[in-house]
């Protein structure tokens, strides 16, 4: 019965003469309305209404995330990432919430994606153009290593990335991403964002937990401080963020990135993170 | 052996040359001597036209011509080949003053040139342009400059220089009488005379009677209508062009003519 | 938010540009210099629209540097300020255009001479001798008006600074804790220390 309703509200739209459909309507006669089951539709705009076909896929995209569209993509925008550069090389951490509006799609998301055994890319923004990208970069690396016969420079890694989504300004990508490695001229960090926009710097966070992330990370980074402090600290800070900001939190994921490479450092519960805290004392106030 | 080398201009000969290339710069061994000298003051451009017939109406320029405000340029080969360069240069002086604002220094120019003229000796099924250039310009960077270009698209800068029909006679008299470093426009405007006088007919003329008739024969064979005379100063800031007119440029000869007959009276007193 | 400014003094071109990166409400770095140099005596101070404003310093910047390396002589700033203009012209009318503002400061390296121009994202381009871009201008131009002319001393010029900074930290919302200040004279082109 409930089959028979389902068939009602879809509805098919192929050409009679199509011997495509034709095939598909004689592979399936023994259900009398099953044709919609065997070639399901929904509605996608005409690209022929489109008047000028350079911006039919902003106008496409721009469609199917606009609110009235019933197949809306909703696309992975929550997220809390960081990254510094310390003494002893960088340290990066990440939530794991995926969120489709206030809904929580996934809690155990990888966001920083592993380009090779030297470079990391944290994901916020669009989780498939940041995912795509990262992996396309390091496609772009490995021939630029067999090309060069050394490794690529996190400024020129970074630099690539930056100038492949600045030709894609203005059609929807959305990404904000730290690139961090280790080069022949040590430890790398940059943020490269979807607008184009590139910074080298020794401390960033991107997100919208990315203000809280700040609070912890600006009052206790030291450049100083040993990987053990450094660990901790991204992943307090992380903690924090996952939190107050409703679109972060589940597990903390931590990364050091050191003169031999990256190390996956461990994967916490920002739940059992909690209680640890409470439990504990509040730092000081007087250093 | 040659044959096999020659008909395209963009293959190498067995010798290593490009026949096509050299075929064109001996059609400009044929053209009407055009000669630039560098002065303190400014630079002297004079051209031979070569008259074809008593009956051809004379056009009254059709060797020289300016390219901008500060530069001028005169050819020898082939005319209608020189039309269409003397068109693109002029093109790209504009572009350039369009881009930037600015005048285009001088070199740049004739590398422009030089660019489109080497390209002929390499692309394909094309024959090279039939011109070689003489340019006076004057720029900020570094002032007063003659520079001289051939098909192959090679240029060079030089002080005295010249083109066309027995060129390397004139060069011969030009590197004799130039004075290094201390030529007013007056002095450069009279070696000019003088080498066109003593370059231009000579296949007429004996040696002994070109001695004896340098400048006398300027007015009986209406010589000042064969000659296109032009200078390039500065009057202040303003880089002027000047372009003689038929009259002025007999007004001229005739009176080089007078001072070159008082000297050689006075030499051989 | 973004502040950028500029005068010509006696025998210098100047211009004070903040120095943070900001995105939305977040600051993300400190110490960031917006500006490239184009040759020895010409410098191009830039905001606007993050992307945009690297993307088309540096394709100006290597075309000016292109150039100089072709043709063995650098452009005069006011060729410069030419060249850029007919560029952010030609992209105004494409499909993205660059959303950039730009200052262009240099000096005469024969003469000495400084000179300043002001370009905005509409490709509008004047020679100036003191100018401000976005809301700074709403503050210190008026300080400007007031103290500048023509024979400004560097000593004098960085007093001109100083005031143009101290209004903006008394009056504007945005006020941002730190500077570029680049100076271009016969010498080329030097960062002062307030």
């Amino acid at each position: 019965m409930a089959l028979v309703n389902l068939n009602d509200v879809l509805s098919f739209t192929g050409n009679e003469e199509d011997s495509a459909f034709d095939d598909a309507k004689s592979s399936c006669m023994n259900f009398e309305t099953s044709l919609n089951f065997k070639l399901p539709t929904f509605s996608i705009q005409n690209l022929s209404d489109v008047s000028d076909i350079a911006t039919a896929p902003v106008d496409f995209l721009k469609q199917q995330m606009s609110n009235e569209n019933n197949s809306r993509i909703a696309i992975k925008k929550g997220t809390t990432t960081l990254a510094f550069v310390f003494q002893g090389g960088v340290i990066i951490a990440v939530d794991s919430r995926a969120t489709g509006g206030a809904y929580i799609a996934d809690g155990g998301v990888k966001k920083v994606i592993e380009i090779n055994p030297y470079l990391l890319g944290t994901m916020a923004g669009g989780a498939a153009d940041c995912m795509y990208w990262e992996r396309e970069l390091g496609r772009r690396c490995r021939l630029y290593e067999f090309r060069e016969k050394e490794r690529i420079t996190v400024s020129a890694a970074s630099k690539l990335l930056c100038n492949i989504v600045y030709g894609y300004k203005g059609m929807g990508l959305s990404m904000g991403t730290m690139v961090t490695g280790w080069d022949k001229t040590g430890p790398g960090l940059y943020y490269v964002d979807s607008d184009g926009q590139r910074l080298k710097s020794d401390l960033f966070s991107v997100g919208s937990g990315s203000t809280y992330a700040y609070g912890v990370l600006d009052s206790l980074y030291d450049y100083n401080m040993s990987v053990e402090d450094a660990i901790e600290l991204g992943t307090r800070a992380i903690y924090h963020a996952g939190h107050r900001d409703a679109y972060s939190g589940n597990t903390v994921n931590v990364y050091h990135m050191k003169k031999t490479g990256w190390e996956f450092i461990y994967n916490k519960d920002i739940n059992e993170l909690h209680y640890k805290y409470a439990a504990e004392a509040k730092p000081s106030t007087l250093s | 052996m040659a044959r096999r080398y020659d008909s395209r201009t963009t293959i190498f000969s067995p010798e290593g040359r490009l026949y096509q290339v050299e075929y064109a710069m001996e059609a400009i061994s044929h053209a009407g001597t055009c000669l630039g000298i560098l002065s303190n003051e400014g630079i002297v451009l004079a051209a031979e036209k070569t008259v074809t017939s008593k009956l051809l109406e004379q056009i009254n320029h059709e060797k020289v011509y300016r390219i901008t405000d500060s530069m001028a340029v005169a050819v020898a080969g082939i005319t209608s080949d020189a039309n269409t360069l003397v068109n693109y240069s002029r093109n790209e002086a504009q572009k350039f003053l369009f881009t930037y604002n600015e005048h285009i220094p001088c070199e740049q120019l004739v590398q422009k040139l030089c660019d489109l003229k080497q390209g002929y000796t390499q692309y394909g099924g094309l024959r090279p342009y039939g011109v070689s250039f003489l340019y006076a310009g004057h720029d900020e960077h570094h002032g007063f400059q003659l520079y001289q270009s051939d098909p192959s698209g090679n240029y060079s800068g030089w002080k005295a220089t010249c083109i066309g029909q027995n060129s390397s006679n004139a060069q011969g008299i030009l590197k004799q009488d130039y004075k290094e470093g201390g030529m007013s426009l007056k002095e450069a405007k009279a070696l000019a005379v003088k080498v066109l006088a003593k370059t231009m007919e000579s296949t007429s003329l004996t040696s002994e009677k070109r001695r004896n008739f340098t400048f006398d024969f300027f007015t009986n064979y209406y010589f000042f209508e064969k000659v296109e005379f032009a200078t390039l100063s500065l009057v202040g800031e303003k880089v002027v062009f000047h372009s003689y007119t038929v009259s002025e440029i007999d007004s001229l000869l005739k009176e080089e003519n007078a001072q070159a007959l008082q000297a050689e009276a006075q030499n051989s007193t | 938010m973004e502040i950028l400014f500029g005068f010509v003094g006696k025998d210098y071109a100047l211009t004070a540009s903040d120095n943070t990166a900001a995105r939305s409400i977040v600051v993300q770095k400190r110490g960031e210099d917006k500006s490239r140099i184009l040759s020895k005596h010409t410098l191009l101070s830039y905001n606007g629209e993050a992307g945009d404003t690297c993307q088309f310093s540096d394709y100006i910047a290597a075309n000016i540097k292109l150039y100089e390396i072709k043709n063995g002589v650098a452009l005069s700033t006011a060729a410069c300020t030419k060249f850029t203009r007919r560029e952010l012209a030609n992209s105004l009318r494409s499909r993205n255009a660059y959303q950039v503002n730009l200052l262009i400061s240099g000096s005469d390296p024969k003469t000495g001479v400084p000179s300043l121009f002001w370009l905005d994202h509409l490709a509008s381009a004047n020679k100036v001798n003191y100018t401000a871009h976005g809301y700074a201008s709403y503050f210190i131009l008026s300080t400007m008006d007031l103290y500048w002319h023509e024979n400004l001393t560097l000593e004098e010029g960085l007093g001109l600074v100083k005031k143009c900074l101290k209004e903006l930290k008394i009056r504007f919302i945005g006020n941002l804790p730190d500077f570029f200040i680049k100076v271009v004279d016969k010498n080329g082109i030097r960062e002062i220390k307030l």
